[in-house]
């Protein structure tokens, strides 16, 4: 278990700058997910952090130590890759046992670390196999086994549910997180996938265009998030941007007809233009009162249903209807309600 | 049959195009109604066979009729070159050619020139997979490294391999020859001079060398591309798993390279046994009979000597046909384990 930090990362390939100073200090034991859209820079800083990328500036270090210098293989860090890397040519026993090979450990030692990460993952019966001869689910496995054997410092994971099926994707995220309960060892998370990181994460970082947006616990981020990018990014589906004017202390208008919303306003001056952010569950139907709303589409996922619905001069407007709604929203208009 | 026109082309090119397209499409409509009548005549499924047919006569004519007479004059005897004249002499030429006190010494055979023909061969074989795989396989890895003109060195590690081999043997003689250009180095640098292609054991070694020298290339460039073929999140994992660079090579590298070694091994090997043009050009077989090849003699035996020994040239050449064809059963079985793998 080790802490780490970054300070000022910045990271170019020629004129392409991807990192922007990335200032980050993950604590002992903690489960950190990197987490943005593609090309924003998290598995860049994934790698950076193992060593098998240089940073162009700034420091990284692990326990207070500057590793920045150091190549990867003198880090200590395991790192459990998209594409698993398993080395197709050995045993699903060798592949584990390669890095303690490597670390000139006893045979029996090896062989015990070996047996026990197998147990844990479930790979007992299959450690004469060669990779090709097991399922997505299992590589994985294997791969996250062959980080396990090492104990490292810190484990670091680049998307590995992202080659998994839906069903698959569900059981090995629930696997990983009894795993870091039973480890207990630093972990660091890149997915562009939400839902892994809001129920994975002890801290989610949101990375935007090479910039840390914003750090927090994810109920933080989803609660109070510090900018449109985060309240756009967290939650499924995203929350209600609405574009609008503040008419009064306490009210603000939204929409071509200049529906008038309460909510607090600080020190904004009238006339000042704001973003509305409402959460789709925040919403609700009203038969009489409320944003007028043409409805678009009703999506029922059995156990939830959400409604998409147009209003002028606003986008689409999605809102969580809960489960019994069903035969209302057949209806071609409704008024929506903020709770709040 | 319907008769296709090449689409019309857009823009600039549309006047060169239209150009090379007439003719085309003269020709097209010219061979269009034979075709149609035949396929009438014939039906579609075998239209197949039709065009096939032509390049069938050639293989025939060019490659199975003189495999057959090949066969037919190792069992005949005589001088004669048409096969109705030549008398049927069955094993004989086979029990001549294997008639040995014992096969390790070519001395001890009735046509000791063959034997020596294999024991260079051989030789030269083992001397030259040897080092053409082992120099393949360095080229192969430092131009897969990140060097600076990486393009620029793999053009150039190719470029012999373009080149005939009478043009490279001719190049390299001009260099080795007493006379040449490296003996007029050595001997302005106050050496002595190095009779490279007299001397036997230096003629060995220089065939071997001027045969590597020509045709690593194409064996780089298989291995190349096996090596490229290996993910490159394996060496970041190996990275990762703290792994030395010499065993990354012999854990990781050769074991995932070890089906495109087999072919290279394999392909060497048929292409060794039947080394000629090169040595004949550049030493032609000498000094004495030390870099006699098997194909030289059969060469010899059938055209050049003073007594043209058809029929024992061809039982030679079945002979060597056997070894050929095995070591090419060896390089399919080789390729179709790298395509299960």
């Amino acid at each position: 278990m080790s802490e780490l930090s970054l300070t000022g990362v910045r990271k170019s390939f020629g004129s392409t700058h991807v990192l922007h100073g990335i200032d980050l200090h993950v604590a002992h034991g903690e489960f950190v997910v990197f987490v943005g859209p593609s090309g924003c820079g998290k598995s860049t800083l994934l790698r950076v952090i193992a060593g098998l990328e240089e940073v162009t500036d700034g420091a990284v270090a692990i326990d207070g130590t500057d590793v920045t210098g150091l190549p990867a293989s003198e880090r200590g860090l395991a790192m459990v890759f998209q594409s698993y890397a398993l080395y197709p040519h050995m045993s699903v026993y060798k592949n584990m046992a390669f890095a303690l090979e490597n670390m000139g450990l006893p045979r029996d030692e090896i062989d015990k670390r070996v047996r026990r990460a197998a147990g844990m993952l479930q790979l007992t019966d299959y450690l004469e196999r060669k990779p090709r001869a097991l399922s997505g689910g299992q590589r994985q496995r294997v791969a996250i086994g062959r980080a396990i054997v090492r104990d490292p410092k810190i484990f670091l994971f680049d998307e590995p549910l992202s080659n998994l099926d839906a069903e698959l994707r569900v059981a090995t995220r629930k696997e990983l997180a009894g795993l870091h309960a039973e480890l207990g060892g630093t972990m660091i998370y890149v997915t562009h996938d939400q839902v892994e990181a809001m129920t994975l994460a002890d801290r989610i970082v949101v990375l935007q265009a090479g910039k840390i947006e914003q750090v927090g616990t994810p109920l933080e981020l989803y609660n109070r998030p510090d900018n449109l990018f985060v309240a756009g990014f967290i939650g499924s589906p995203r929350m209600n941007l609405l574009p609008g004017t503040v008419a009064r202390p306490g009210i603000v208008t939204v929409g071509d007809g200049g529906h008038e919303i309460a909510c607090e306003t600080a020190t904004l001056a009238s006339g000042a233009p704001v973003t509305l952010g409402v959460r789709p569950e925040h919403l609700s139907l009203s038969e009489s009162q409320g944003l007028p709303l043409a409805i678009e589409l009703v999506e029922r996922l059995g156990g939830e249903s959400y409604l998409y619905g147009a209003s002028p001069g606003l986008p689409q407007i999605p809102a969580f209807l809960g489960t019994a709604r069903s035969s209302r929203t057949s209806r071609e208009a409704a008024q929506l309600r903020d709770p709040s | 049959m319907a008769s296709a026109e090449p689409a019309a082309p857009r823009g600039e090119s549309s006047g060169a195009a239209r150009l090379f397209a007439a003719p085309l499409s003269l020709l097209m409509r010219m061979i269009d109604w034979p075709m149609s009548a035949l396929q009438r005549l014939i039906g579609e499924r075998r239209m197949a066979y039709a065009f096939l047919l032509p390049n069938i006569v050639f293989f025939g004519l060019f490659v199975f009729l003189p495999l057959i007479i090949n066969v037919v004059f190792s069992v005949t005897g005589g001088t004669a070159l048409f096969p109705s004249q030549r008398p049927y002499v069955g094993g004989e030429q086979y029990a001549y050619l294997f008639d040995c006190g014992s096969f390790l010494d070519p001395n001890s055979c009735r046509e000791d020139h063959f034997w020596r023909g294999v024991s260079n061969t051989a030789r030269f074989t083992v001397f030259q997979v040897t080092a053409m795989v082992l120099f393949s396989l360095v080229t192969a890895v430092v131009l897969n490294m990140k060097i600076k003109a990486r393009g620029f060195f793999r053009a150039v590690y190719f470029f012999p391999v373009l080149l005939s081999p009478v043009v490279v043997a001719l190049t390299w003689k001009w260099i080795l020859q007493r006379d040449g250009l490296l003996n007029a180095g050595i001997t302005a640098l106050g050496g002595e001079r190095i009779l490279f292609l007299v001397d036997p054991s230096w003629a060995m070694f220089w065939i071997v060398f001027v045969s590597v020298w020509a045709h690593m290339g194409f064996y780089t460039l298989i291995l190349l591309a096996g090596l490229q073929a290996i993910p490159a999140d394996l060496y970041e994992a190996a990275e990762m798993d703290a792994t030395p660079r010499w065993r990354v090579f012999w854990r990781i590298t050769l074991p995932l390279l070890w089906p495109n070694m087999i072919v290279v091994i394999v392909l060497a090997l048929i292409k060794g046994v039947q080394t000629f043009d090169e040595v004949f050009v550049l030493t032609g077989g000498g000094p004495g009979t030390a870099t006699l090849m098997v194909v030289h003699y059969i060469y010899e035996t059938a055209f050049s000597n003073q007594v043209q020994n058809f029929g024992l040239a061809a039982a030679a050449s079945v002979v060597l046909g056997l070894v050929l064809f095995a070591l090419t059963l060896a390089q399919l079985a080789a390729s179709n384990r790298k395509g299960a793998a």
